[in-house]
C-alpha cells in the first residue's frame, strides 16, 4: 500500500480512533479511495474544496474526525486552506506534494521548485509548512514518503490535536512516472537521501529550493482555541442561558 | 428530530411536522429575506454556510440571529465556492443545509451545484437575483438567472426550481424547497429577487404542528449492505450521513451504485438517465402551478416571481375591457410544465410573458406551445419591475394580433419606447 496511506492507518490505529470516526475527504489529484476499505467514509470532491467540503462535515458534525488529502490545495484550494488556518477549523490536512500536475502531463504547481515546463519554472514556490503556520496552525510537519516512522508519528500526534494541522508529505507524482519505475524509485530516494531532519526548526526557513537539502520535521506543535470553542465563548458571553452550546452531538 | 422510516425503499409516505422549537409562530411585517430565514428554520435547517452578497444578506443574517439560540450553525465561509461547497459536506454529515446568494456569488456557486446534483445531496440555495450580468447593479431587481438556476454547471443533471412572488411564500417555499430536496435528493433553488426580498408585508407563522416537513430518508437497512446510489422505485436513493459506518465511497466522478467509480460509456448513459429521469418522471407531482380563468380564456398571461404581481394589474384591467385574459403562474418554474403550456396552447391565441430580462423561460413557452399560439414576451433590461400599463397593453395587444409563425415577439415596452425612440434621455 501507499506509504502515505500506511502511515495515516498506522496512526488511526495508535490514535485509537473508531476509523467509522473519521472521514476523509480528498479532491482531484490524490485520490486515497482506499481508505473507504479501512471503515473510513472517503469524499472525493472538486479540485480544490476539500477543505470547504470538510469544514461543512465537521461543523454539521462536531464528534467527527475529519482528514483532508488535498493535492491542488494551493491553488484551487488556496482561499479555503488560509481561511481554515485563521478559524483554526479542526481538520488535519495531509498535503501530499509532488511538485507537479501528474495527472494531466506535469504541468508546473506552486510548489515546483525546479524546471518541469518547456522553457522551465521561474516563479518561486510556496513553502507550506510556512504558509500553514502563518495561517495560524497548530501543528505542522513536513516529511518523505519514505519517513515511513516519522510520518506515523506525525500521524498519531496531529489526529489528536485540536485544531487546524497540517502536515505535507513529498512523495513521487506515481501517475506521471507510471510505467517508469526507475525514475519512480530513483526520485522517491532523491528526496529521502536529499532531506535533514531538523525538528522545531522555524517554518521560515524551511523551504524547498533544488541546490539545498529538503529540511524535514515537526516545525508547529501549539494550542490555540478552536473555531468551535471560540463560536461556544463568544455565543455564551452575548447570548447567556439562550444560547445552545455547538458541538458533541449532531446539531 | 427523529426521521419516522417506513422501512423500504422507495414510495413510502415519510411525512411529519415541524419541531417547535424551530418555529416561530406568529404573524410578522418582515421582508422576504428573513422570512426565508425563518423558513428555513421551520424546515429544520442547521447548516447555513454564506458569503454576504447584496441583496441577499437579510436572509443569512436573520438565520445567523436565530441560529444559535436554535442548535443551528451559521458561518459565514470566505467565498462562494467554500459556501456551497461546505452545504454539501454538511448535508453528508446529515442535517439540512442550505446557502444563501445573488447574481456574481449564484456564478461562482455553478460548479459545487453540479457536485450536489451527481452527488444526489439534498440542499437548498436561495437566489435572490438582482440584476446582471456581472455586478450590474447590486441594489435592483432582475430574473435574469433562471436559464443559468437551470443549465449552469456543466454536464447533463436536473434540478428543481422554485419562484415565490411574496415574503409570505418565501417563507412557505422554502420550507417547500427542503421538503422537494429531501424527498428527491437533489440540489433545490428558491429563486427569488431583489423585490421580493426587500419586500416588507405581513407574513404568518404558523404553528409547528400545520407545517408539514419532510424528514431525510435515511437508509435504515443493514450497516454492511448500504448502496448509497441504489435508487428506490421512484428513481430515488436513500440517504445516509458520515460517520455511520457505512464505509462510504461517494465522488464527483461517474459511480455505480456502491459509489465507485465507473467509466464506460453504458453505465454513464444509465447513471445521466436516472440522474434526470428522477425528477422528469416526478414531474407532476413536483410541478405547482396557480391557474386562474383559463378557461375561455383568449390570451394567458405566464409568470413567475415578481412579475407576477405585477401582472395582475394589467390581468385586472384587461377584464374589465372585456378581453378573456387568464393567468398561470409557474411557483415550480423547473422542471418545467411543458404538457399544462402545451395544453392552454390549443386553446389560446397567445401567451403573454413578462420577465425582467430580454428573453428566458418565454423560450420555453414558446417551444412548448408547438406553433399553436401567438408568445409575446414583455421584456425589461432589469433594475426595475414592469409598468402595469405595459402589461395591459401586451396583452391587448396579443389579442388582437393575428397568428404568427415567426417565433417569440417582443413587446416594445414604454421604457424602451422612451429610452431608444424619443432619443435624449439614455444620455441624461
Amino acid at each position: 500500500m501507499n506509504p502515505i496511506i500506511t502511515g495515516f492507518a498506522k496512526g488511526i490505529e495508535r490514535f485509537g480512533i473508531e476509523p467509522s470516526r473519521v472521514c476523509v475527504a480528498s479532491d482531484i489529484p490524490f485520490e486515497p479511495e482506499v481508505v473507504s476499505h479501512l471503515g473510513i467514509d472517503f469524499f472525493h470532491t472538486t479540485r480544490g474544496r476539500s477543505i470547504a467540503f470538510g469544514t461543512g462535515l465537521k461543523l454539521a458534525n462536531p464528534t467527527l474526525r475529519v482528514v483532508l488529502f488535498v493535492g491542488d490545495l494551493m491553488t484551487l484550494g488556496g482561499n479555503h486552506f488560509v481561511h481554515a488556518g485563521r478559524r483554526n477549523m479542526e481538520l488535519l490536512v495531509i498535503c501530499v506534494n509532488n511538485f507537479v500536475y501528474g495527472k494531466i502531463g506535469g504541468q508546473p504547481t506552486p510548489s515546483t521548485p525546479i524546471t518541469f515546463s518547456p522553457y522551465a519554472t521561474f516563479e518561486e514556490p510556496f513553502n507550506v509548512p510556512h504558509l500553514a503556520n502563518s495561517c495560524g496552525a497548530v501543528y505542522t510537519a513536513r516529511w518523505t514518503a519514505l519517513h515511513t516512522d516519522e510520518l506515523t508519528i506525525s500521524m498519531t500526534e496531529a489526529l489528536g490535536k485540536q485544531g487546524f494541522s497540517v502536515i505535507e508529505v513529498l512523495s513521487p507524482g506515481p501517475n506521471y512516472y507510471k510505467g517508469i519505475k526507475e525514475i519512480e524509485s530513483n526520485l522517491i530516494d532523491f528526496y529521502f537521501e536529499n532531506s535533514v531532519i531538523k525538528n522545531g526548526e522555524d517554518p521560515r526557513n524551511v523551504g524547498i529550493s533544488p541546490e539545498g537539502k529538503i529540511v524535514v520535521g515537526k516545525f508547529t506543535d501549539k494550542e490555540r482555541p478552536t473555531f468551535i470553542d471560540s463560536y461556544n465563548t463568544q455565543l455564551t458571553k452575548v447570548l447567556g442561558d439562550k444560547f445552545i452550546p455547538y458541538g458533541g452531538k449532531n446539531g | 428530530m427523529n426521521p419516522i422510516t417506513n422501512g423500504s425503499l422507495g414510495l413510502g409516505v415519510l411525512k411529519m411536522k415541524a419541531d417547535p422549537r424551530d418555529v416561530n409562530t406568529g404573524v410578522y411585517y418582515i421582508d422576504g429575506d428573513v422570512a426565508a430565514g425563518q423558513g428555513a428554520l421551520a424546515a429544520g435547517c442547521k447548516f447555513i454556510g454564506g458569503y454576504p452578497i447584496t441583496p441577499s444578506t437579510e436572509a443569512a443574517e436573520a438565520f445567523a440571529r436565530i441560529a444559535p439560540q436554535a442548535g443551528a450553525m451559521f458561518i459565514q465561509m470566505e467565498d462562494e465556492l467554500a459556501s456551497i461547497a461546505a452545504v454539501v459536506g454538511a448535508s453528508w454529515a446529515g442535517v439540512k443545509s442550505m446557502t444563501i446568494t445573488s447574481g456574481p456569488g449564484f456564478s461562482l456557486m455553478m460548479e459545487s451545484i453540479g457536485f450536489g446534483a451527481m452527488l444526489e445531496t439534498p440542499f437548498v440555495l436561495l437566489n435572490i437575483q438582482r440584476a446582471g450580468p456581472s455586478t450590474g447593479v447590486p441594489t435592483k431587481t432582475g430574473q435574469a438567472d433562471m436559464m443559468q438556476s437551470r443549465w449552469g454547471s456543466h454536464g447533463d443533471y436536473e434540478i428543481i426550481v422554485i419562484s415565490p412572488d411574496s415574503p409570505q411564500e418565501m417563507f412557505d417555499y422554502t420550507i417547500k424547497a427542503f421538503n422537494l430536496a429531501e424527498r428527491y435528493r437533489c440540489p433545490v433553488m428558491v429563486m427569488a429577487d431583489e423585490c421580493v426580498g426587500h419586500m416588507t408585508e405581513k407574513v404568518a407563522i404558523p404553528p409547528a404542528d400545520e407545517i408539514e416537513v419532510e424528514p431525510r430518508r435515511f437508509y435504515d437497512g443493514k450497516i454492511n449492505e448500504y448502496l448509497p446510489f441504489r435508487p428506490g422505485e421512484d428513481l430515488v436513493p436513500r440517504m445516509a450521513k458520515a460517520g455511520d459506518g457505512h464505509k462510504l465511497y461517494i465522488t464527483g466522478l461517474i459511480h455505480d451504485e456502491r459509489g465507485y467509480p465507473i467509466k464506460n460509456e453504458e453505465y454513464k448513459s444509465t447513471y445521466t438517465k436516472r440522474l434526470v429521469d428522477k425528477i422528469r418522471l416526478n414531474k407532476e407531482k413536483i410541478i405547482e402551478l396557480i391557474e386562474e380563468e383559463t378557461d375561455d380564456a383568449e390570451v394567458v398571461v405566464v409568470s413567475y416571481g415578481i412579475s407576477s404581481r405585477v401582472a395582475v394589474k394589467g390581468i385586472e384591467k384587461a377584464r374589465e375591457k372585456g378581453i378573456k385574459v387568464g393567468s398561470l403562474r409557474l411557483i415550480t418554474v423547473w422542471p418545467f410544465p411543458d404538457a399544462k403550456i402545451a395544453e392552454l396552447a390549443k386553446t389560446v391565441k397567445a401567451f403573454v410573458v413578462p420577465e425582467i430580462n430580454y428573453g428566458q423561460i418565454v423560450f420555453e413557452v414558446e417551444r412548448c406551445s408547438y406553433g399553436e399560439a401567438n408568445v409575446v414576451l414583455v421584456p425589461h433590461g432589469g433594475g426595475g419591475v414592469h409598468n402595469p400599463d405595459d402589461m395591459f397593453d401586451a396583452i391587448e395587444y396579443a389579442s388582437k394580433e393575428k397568428k404568427r409563425i415567426e417565433g417569440t415577439i417582443e413587446y416594445k415596452t414604454r421604457l424602451e419606447k422612451s429610452v431608444f425612440e424619443e432619443g435624449g434621455k439614455l444620455q441624461e
